[in-house]
């Protein structure tokens, strides 16, 4: 399936300026998707800290995606160890005299190569008192190019008319080239459905109406959720009429729809200690490098509209991203699950 | 089926949602792609569910009451989502949707953790080694009772104990029915205010979160929404995007932080330097709100010029003159006029804030001054230059932070009583009240500080002829009161009515402050004695202040136990003292647990103070029994929890526990023909003659109509709405507070809530003049008590903190952690996934570097109270002078079981023993020294892994 333009597409837009890093995304993911035992690494949506590793460890530096000229690059495959976490902990042992010494509650099995879902909580980088970091939730970008639907040899996974990137586990065969070739490495193999996993837009509760869970559910009120193209919509003003909300890594030519705000952190100090307000905290180099040269039009009108409300004036952009009603996130997915029953 | 809310067809959307939820079905998605069916279907089958009822999580997360739903196939839990049904309170200010954490989303994995205490356990090892046995109910409630008896009859009532806990309804009758102790919650849990306490005569003031937004300058001090505040969070960052300033002071980057405008990285402990340097500003540069600190505070009272921390009083002019009323120096008439005790409004008089006069005393002349030209004295030694150095900031960001502060609504969010946890908490405290005082930053939308409060809600369900009767009785005493005393509130009568019940032990919420417990038998006596981890102007050793204070009887009737009240019996129920308690598990592993010939526990989970128990007892958790989250008015609403599953195993209601165990305490007690005895308080217990008089019915009946009894009171008391009962709660999920109730705390927020207003507190302080519950009857920033004034804390001031534990090159900083609340989800699978998975300490990266320590490193935290063993997280935003140990950890999570509060000294200021002067009084939950642990000394040495 080659760069399916749908008519409509779905996107998230998530405001880093209001992520507070809770896991409440990712937890209502996988409590909803992933909860099986043979599930146990996969998380769907992830927040990790930034600067960081990641979730996979390393996942930028794994390939995928396409090169300038629009060809498949070749990507790895993320190792279990890479994942990490599913840790088998000794309950039976400390609670249950189940051993003769003292042991402590903790993960069993070698420290070495240790790595989870979110390992680099708040460490960050930069250095006291010019610290920094932020939180990235990540899930399938639903991308307008998907290198995993270019890569599978079995026709599996399919762009829809609203814009998600579906995968039909009864025709996935397991190759696992999608999960290379996923340059966000936001798909998981598993190995005992012999099939490969990712994220599905909460495909059953968009039919009935009802928003994603990771955005139903951020109690930051951090992700707005609809159509793109869908005029007025916060989605499409904070994307195509400001130009605030920007795509992760885009040079990885698979155009996702998962778009962030980026951050504003406090204004760092000087070595005296004094304000310094004219640079900024996080290097722009580096947001840079997760969100392209946009990053500084996108910072610049961020930047002015907050001017704007500290002055004492109305700013749209502001109005907007403070979502003065939760449904205002949601877009036209307004149904409230409890008003519907879900069965098979 | 009772709480069923939905069902195919059948079901009315609540109208409260009308307005928000997807009323226009022109305007519901519906998926374009026809193709998708198949998947849709596909994908459903794994989250069908059949049925869903309302839900909230964890009574012991305050504020909590967040409205989730459950939803359920076949009588199973499949997942719970938050119910997001909150309407706009305000125009103008975002809706509290869609409330909820990580936590709740994945409370029902809890629920089946292989932490889960399911049966009824006796220990067949040693205390702590995990080997038990399963007995009867029958069984265990009769070992706990003749236990309880053994101890009545040996020692008396006074040595069976139970430590605070949430969540533990009847333990409180079984501990009134034998005449137990019970130890002050707040000092057990460590969430005093205490300089809140000194200086508004309460330390409970709560707004409600939504009132944030309208903050122009939102200061997050001693505190971290980013981790404890995750529903509400959005409410500063939405008051960011509106305009508002954000301001973190925090010696870290904290989580917090990196959303603010502002972080100020101060040096560790040295926040009231900080504060009273804006506060210099605020004066030099004229910025005081002079009407405002004439009216709400004592700044304008005289106090003498030449003596420090003394009030004029009548007393000083005319013999036999009062002692209670207090001056102010007219400027318009050019004398000292009579202060107004039942209000704080002036009237014609203008009281002078600045000058020196001369009245003529009983004596002889008095060189009087008012009491703000004392603190500007004082704040002369915080100028801008000198605090910068002193807390490691810049005096320009002084500068700035106050004239923001004075110019706009300031509001600074201090999460429940962290700074009081600081040794010299108390003078933090006072300091930013201080600065709110003189910004007139209280009582109005958007500004105040914050404590925690319980409103609304009687704990006890009582009756409608019961409530009534007791409705009347209040009113009828306060008029009573009012008349004798035209110069009371309702408020005031109230709060000082509790300080009477405090000391007369005859309260229905019978506590005791626990120092007392700690100090005789638990080995604090020592600890505490250290003076070199005392503050170096505590003059005299403590234990001379300690004498003074219970000889002087400033603790009379609640100073139990006494030495001669060896404990005997410890009842933990919804608390874990062994993971909480500041000194550490060791301390009281050493020195209470071998007097202790019965502990018994009730459970979730097993917990360290379960696993050195005797006796464990399974109770059940949210889903499995009907549930509140704590009424307050953070969020204004009382949220329900309904009876989602069957508890697991033969867990049982903790009402149903104690009602057992009470039931057979009387059988016991009359089979071996136990004679009534009178405890120490003097109230006689005749427990045998009980043996007959116990309610039969189930627990689920029984828990039923106490839940709809006590909807119904509050229905009757006016604080719920007027159709409030089991019934209408289980349609609509929560109520919102119609008014707060006539609680002590309840009044002292002196607001009346309205349903389309956010909440704050101190409105008829400000609009109304209504006096305070002080001394002065103001906003009281001078107390006179003789050791403040030999401690030179007569007024505000900054001292450096004491090196507790020893000298040692790290100052440890603390505070509830992201994954759990307190310990209750700290073991839990789901939630280790999301972070390390174990206990981690936070360390700059550069000051690891110089140790030789590098990231996930086993080190060794040690000081002259003890050592732990942890795991770090190297972090650039940690302050290089201090360590973050997140607390809620087990014990048992760390090697060898030694918990961060073993390397805490749990020291308590010796000035929080005063008593005898003015509010200086213990009522429930209020004054009472707490012991403290931030700033704790520590060293930091990398171990070789095992």
């Amino acid at each position: 399936m080659n760069d399916t333009s749908p008519n409509k597409q779905l996107a998230w837009v998530v405001d880093l300026n209001k992520c507070i890093g809770c896991q409440t995304c990712s937890v209502a993911c996988k409590v909803l998707w992933t909860d099986e035992d043979s599930e146990d690494n996969q998380w769907w949506c992830t927040v990790s800290t930034l600067p960081g590793r990641g979730t996979p460890r390393d996942w930028e530096q794994m390939g995928g995606g396409y090169d300038a000229d629009g060809n498949l690059q070749p990507g790895k495959e993320p190792t279990p160890a890479d994942y990490g976490g599913g840790f088998d902990l000794n309950y039976d042992e400390v609670l249950y005299g189940a051993s003769d010494g003292k042991q402590h509650l903790a993960p069993q099995g070698s420290r070495e190569d240790r790595w989870a879902m979110n390992w680099e909580e708040d460490q960050g980088a930069g250095e006291w008192p010019n610290a920094y970091f932020f939180y990235m939730p990540r899930l399938c970008n639903h991308c307008s190019r998907p290198a995993c639907a270019e890569a599978c040899p079995s026709g599996a996974l399919q762009k829809t008319a609203d814009g998600l990137v579906l995968r039909d586990e009864n025709v996935c065969t397991g190759s696992r080239n999608c999960v290379a070739a996923c340059p966000y490495k936001k798909i998981y193999f598993n190995p005992a459905k012999g099939i490969s996993q990712q994220c599905i837009g909460c495909l059953p509760r968009l039919a009935d109406g009802v928003a994603p869970a990771c955005v139903r559910q951020c109690p930051g009120r951090a992700v707005f959720f609809g159509y793109l193209d869908e005029e007025g919509s916060p989605v499409n003003r904070l994307v195509r009429e400001w130009e605030v909300a920007l795509p992760l890594h885009p040079e990885y030519g698979t155009h996702p729809n998962v778009y962030y705000v980026p951050p504003r952190l406090p204004h760092p100090v000087k070595e005296d200690m004094s304000l310094d307000t004219e640079n900024p905290r996080v290097p722009n180099e580096y947001l840079e490098s997760l969100f392209g040269e946009k990053v500084h039009g996108a910072l610049a009108t961020l930047t002015a509209e907050m001017d704007r409300t500290k002055a004492g004036e109305s700013s749209e952009l502001m109005t907007t991203l403070i979502a003065y009603r939760f449904t205002e996130l949601l877009g036209p997915f307004q149904t409230d699950p409890a008003d519907i029953i879900a069965t098979g | 089926m009772p709480g069923v809310l939905s069902e195919r067809g059948d079901r009315q959307r609540e109208g409260q949602m009308s307005d928000q939820a997807a009323g226009n079905p022109e305007n519901q998605a519906r998926l374009t792609d026809t193709e998708a069916g198949d998947l849709v279907q596909h994908y459903r089958e794994r989250i069908e569910w059949d049925e869903v009822q309302w839900a909230s999580h964890c009574i012991d997360c305050y504020p909590g009451n967040c409205p989730m739903r459950v939803y359920k196939k076949d009588g199973k839990i499949v997942r719970e989502e938050q119910a997001a049904v909150f309407p706009t309170v305000q125009e103008g200010v975002p809706d509290m949707n869609p409330m909820g954490c990580q936590k709740g989303a994945g409370w029902g994995r809890m629920l089946k953790g292989k932490e889960r205490v399911t049966h009824p356990l006796k220990r067949v090892g040693e205390r702590g080694e995990g080997k038990w046995e399963r007995i009867s109910w029958n069984e265990a409630t009769t070992i706990v009772a003749d236990a309880m008896l053994d101890a009545i009859e040996e020692v008396g009532p006074e040595s069976i104990i139970a430590p605070s806990g949430c969540n533990s309804p009847n333990r409180g009758n079984i501990m009134g029915m034998v005449g137990g102790l019970t130890m002050d919650l707040n000092a057990e849990m460590n969430d005093f205010a205490p300089g809140q306490y000194l200086t508004f005569g309460m330390f409970d003031p709560v707004s409600s979160v939504d009132d944030w937004f309208h903050s122009d300058v939102f200061v997050i001090w001693f505190s971290n929404p980013a981790y404890t505040r995750i529903p509400h969070n959005h409410y500063i960052l939405e008051a960011r995007y509106k305009g508002a300033d954000v301001v973190t002071i925090a010696p870290d980057l904290s989580p917090s932080a990196v959303h603010s405008d502002y972080h100020v990285g101060l040096r560790p402990g040295t926040d009231a330097a900080f504060a009273l340097s804006m506060c210099n500003v605020v004066v030099e540069e004229g910025l005081v709100d002079e009407q405002f600190v004439r009216e709400q505070t004592d700044l304008g009272l005289l106090a003498f010029a030449d003596e420090p921390g003394r009030f004029l009083r009548t007393s000083d002019l005319t013999d036999g003159g009062s002692d209670q009323q207090f001056y102010a120096w007219d400027t318009k008439t050019g004398q000292a006029v009579e202060a107004p005790r039942g209000t704080l409004f002036w009237g014609e008089v203008e009281p002078a804030l600045e000058g020196v006069y001369t009245v003529e005393g009983k004596d002889g002349p008095i060189t009087v001054t008012p009491v703000l030209a004392l603190i500007r004295a004082r704040l002369n030694d915080y100028d801008p230059e000198s605090a910068a150095a002193t807390t490691g900031t810049h005096a320009d960001t002084i500068r700035l932070l106050a004239r923001k502060i004075a110019a706009g609504r300031t509001n600074f969010l201090g999460s429940l009583g962290n700074a009081g946890k600081h040794y010299h908490g108390d003078l933090m405290e006072r300091a930013q009240l201080l600065l709110l005082a003189l910004t007139g930053n209280w009582g109005k939308q958007g500004s105040g500080v914050r404590a925690w409060t319980t409103v609304g809600l009687t704990f006890a369900p009582v009756g409608a002829t019961s409530t009534a009767q007791m409705l009347d009785m209040i009113e009828a005493a306060q008029d009573a009161a009012i008349e004798a005393d035209p110069t009371l509130t309702p408020a005031i009568f109230l709060v000082e009515a509790s300080r009477q019940i405090g000391s007369t032990g005859m309260a229905f919420l019978p506590m005791v402050p626990p120092v007392f417990f700690w100090h005789r038998h638990c080995g604090y006596d020592e600890i505490w004695n250290n003076s070199d981890w005392h503050d170096r102007s505590m003059q005299r050793p403590f234990a001379e202040y300690w004498d003074e204070a219970v000889d002087k009887d400033w603790w009379a009737g609640v100073d139990y136990p006494r030495a001669e009240h060896t404990p005997r019996v410890l009842i933990e129920c919804g608390g874990n003292v062994l993971r909480r308690t500041r000194g550490g598990s060791n301390v009281l592993l050493d020195t209470l647990w071998p007097k202790l010939k019965m502990v018994v526990t009730a459970e979730v989970r097993m917990s360290m103070t379960a696993l050195y128990s005797d006796i464990v007892l399974p109770v059940a958790a949210q889903y499995e029994k009907l549930a509140f989250g704590i009424p307050s008015t953070h969020t204004m609403n009382l949220t329900f929890c309904d009876r989602i599953v069957e508890p697991p195993g033969e867990a049982l209601h903790e009402g149903e526990v104690f009602r057992l165990l009470s039931e057979k305490v009387a059988i016991r007690a009359r089979d071996r023909g136990m004679q009534p005895y009178t405890d120490a308080l003097g109230t006689e217990h005749d427990l045998a003659s009980q043996a007959d008089n116990f309610p039969t019915r189930g627990a689920l009946e029984d828990e039923e109509i106490q839940t709809d009894t006590r909807l119904r009171d509050g229905a009757l008391a006016g604080t719920l709405p007027q159709d409030a009962s089991l019934e209408t709660i289980r349609e609509r999920g929560y109520f919102r507070w119609e008014d707060l109730g006539i609680g002590a705390r309840a009044q002292a927020q002196a607001t009346d809530p309205k349903p389309n207003e956010t909440f704050v507190p101190f409105r008829k302080h400000v609009e109304d003049g209504e006096p305070w519950p002080t001394l002065t009857r103001r906003a009281q920033f001078l107390i006179e008590h003789p050791w403040f004034v030999q401690a030179d804390e007569h007024l505000p001031r900054h001292k450096e903190a004491p090196k507790s534990g020893g000298d040692y090159p790290f100052s440890v900083s603390s505070g509830h952690n992201r994954w759990s609340i307190h310990s209750l989800n700290i073991t839990n699978n789901l939630m280790l996934e999301t972070h390390r998975g174990e206990p981690h300490v936070v360390m700059n990266h550069e000051a690891a570097a110089t140790l030789g320590v590098e990231d996930d490193d086993l080190v060794r935290l040690y000081n002259d109270q003890g050592e732990f063993f942890v795991r770090t997280k190297l972090s650039s935003g940690c302050h290089p002078d201090q360590v973050i140990m997140y607390n809620g950890w087990e014990p048992y999570q760390h090697k060898d079981w030694k918990g961060a509060n073993d390397a805490e000294p749990g020291m308590i200021k010796w000035l929080h023993m005063a008593g005898g002067y003015g509010h200086l009084k213990y009522s429930v939950l209020q004054w009472q020294p707490c012991p403290v642990m931030r700033n704790t000394r520590v060293g930091i040495e990398k171990i070789a892994d095992q």
